[in-house]
């Protein structure tokens, strides 16, 4: 999937080393990083280094951001999710030994690295077929079908505008089914 | 992206959040020291900051290796870039900004590269890159001051300080897309802001490139069109001494990134894709003359 054309166009900004780009992407999409980091960690104070950090990463590399293989959103994600899993795991090292926890591994993440090991995956797709009938086809239509919001609508026979809603309120059961199960 | 990962960060991402305090201050103060952003500078010098900048977010993320291998003109990537900074250093010489680096000696540019290369083989990388990025930089912060219309020469050329550094600009563009290449980076293209400039520059040479390829083109017009971001329309006079264009004896229609690429010596003039209209012979005898002012 393509990055659409503010994506390339920020990217362009801060690949030359224009500052005020930077402070754009931040201002769009730190709320969902800190969001996702704090899903993650369940530390406030942590995730407020995770942002901070995968926003500086993008910043310091921007060339590891490609927009052809997807969107900045996603990209930005994929850093977050990776830093907050590592601190999540070096805590838990950390409970059962005494050895200090490397919070950040310095090297950028490579966005063909895959996000989730084979049985996560494999959780969340199991969390998808336990979604109610109406949000699951949702779901799968737009996720799995590859279709816009509207095709989702039309093929569903709703209105965009609920498509859309649905999509989210199966979003957000997803990620409270994935919360309980890791508890 | 896997569908199912996107799926799953898509949800994560569910619950935005805002932290107890912006981390925005501190995020910009923090990322200044991480990179460098580009220098300031006169909006007419800003495509070259920006070029700049982009070679250097590159050059950060070169590894060891990388800098031995051989990218253009047999040069490694070291000794590309000490070519950069010789090249940025003739032009502050020119212009009256600090030099940096060993004192300039024969003040063209293949005899300043020879020096700057034997300089900068001895030291380490790392310090080539920050030689280079220091001499751009304080290159930057004396054009901020200077008038763009300055006459100033530079390897016996003389024309206007807003040109001679959108010259640089466009080879520091077209050397980090060969060293992208030759590290498997796709490149973004510069703003569209900056891509204008670059091929305004690149339009008003063409009676220059054909001069200097023996073409006379006194009295001929031509209309260039180029495509894409940054792109525009150019009525060019081709005869070095014309002052105002007339009508078109032809037009060319082309992409603007490849049009300067061509100028700058990247593109075969032969296979070059442009749309071709009027006196073809003569438009045929631009594109073959455009790279006329391309060195290494």
């Amino acid at each position: 999937m393509e990055a659409p054309y503010d994506d390339r166009l920020l990217h362009q900004r801060v690949v030359g080393g224009d500052e005020s780009a930077l402070g754009e992407v931040y201002d769009r999409l730190s709320s969902l990083i800190f969001g996702l980091s704090l899903r993650v960690t369940r530390d406030r104070v942590i995730a407020e280094d995770i942002t901070q950090e995968v926003f500086l990463v993008f910043w310091e590399r921007p060339l590891a951001y490609d927009p052809e293989r997807g969107t900045l959103r996603a990209w930005l994600a994929t850093i977050a999710h990776r830093r907050a899993v590592d601190h999540v795991r070096a805590e838990e090292r950390r409970r059962v030994s005494a050895l200090g926890p490397r919070l950040f591994e310095r090297e950028p993440v490579r966005l063909e690295d895959t996000v989730l090991a084979a049985d996560e995956a494999e959780r969340v797709r199991q969390a998808v077929t336990s979604l109610p009938d109406g949000l699951r086809e949702a779901v799968e239509l737009a996720y799995f079908g590859g279709r816009t919001y509207r095709q989702v609508g039309e093929e569903l026979g709703v209105p965009e505008g609920t498509a859309k809603s649905r999509i989210r309120l199966a979003l957000r059961r997803l990620a409270d089914a994935l919360a309980e199960e890791e508890v | 992206m896997d569908p199912v990962e996107r799926l799953y960060l898509d949800a994560m991402m569910e619950d935005p959040a805002v932290p107890a305090h912006s981390l925005r201050p501190q995020l910009l103060s923090g990322a200044r020291a991480r990179r460098r952003p580009a220098a300031p500078t006169a909006a007419w010098a800003e495509p070259y900051a920006g070029r700049v900048a982009a070679m250097d977010a590159l050059l950060a993320s070169a590894a060891e290796d990388d800098w031995s291998r051989v990218i253009v003109e047999g040069w490694t990537l070291q000794e590309l870039v000490a070519h950069l900074a010789a090249k940025d250093g003739l032009l502050a010489a020119a212009v009256g900004a600090p030099v940096l680096g060993p004192p300039i000696g024969a003040a063209d540019s293949a005899s300043r590269t020879d020096d700057l290369q034997a300089y900068e083989r001895a030291r380490s990388p790392e310090q080539t890159r920050r030689d280079w990025r220091a001499q751009a930089d304080a290159l930057c912060r004396h054009l901020a001051e200077l008038p763009p219309a300055t006459p100033t020469t530079l390897d016996g050329l003389e024309v206007v300080a807003s040109d001679h550094i959108l010259a640089r600009s466009l080879e520091t563009w077209i050397h980090t897309v060969d060293a992208a290449q030759m590290a498997e980076i796709r490149l973004p293209d510069p703003i569209a802001g900056h891509i204008h400039l670059q091929a305004d520059l690149c339009a008003r040479l063409l009676p220059l490139t054909m001069f200097l390829s023996g073409l006379d083109g006194t009295g001929r017009t031509a209309h260039v069109t180029l495509t894409g971001e940054g792109g525009g329309e150019w009525r060019v006079a081709l005869g070095v001494g014309d002052t105002e264009p007339g009508e078109p004896d032809l037009r060319i229609t082309a992409d603007v990134v490849k049009f300067c690429f061509l100028l700058g010596g990247r593109g075969d003039p032969g296979e070059f894709p442009a749309e071709l209209d009027g006196d073809l012979p003569l438009a045929r005898d631009i594109l073959h003359a455009a790279p006329a002012l391309s060195g290494p």
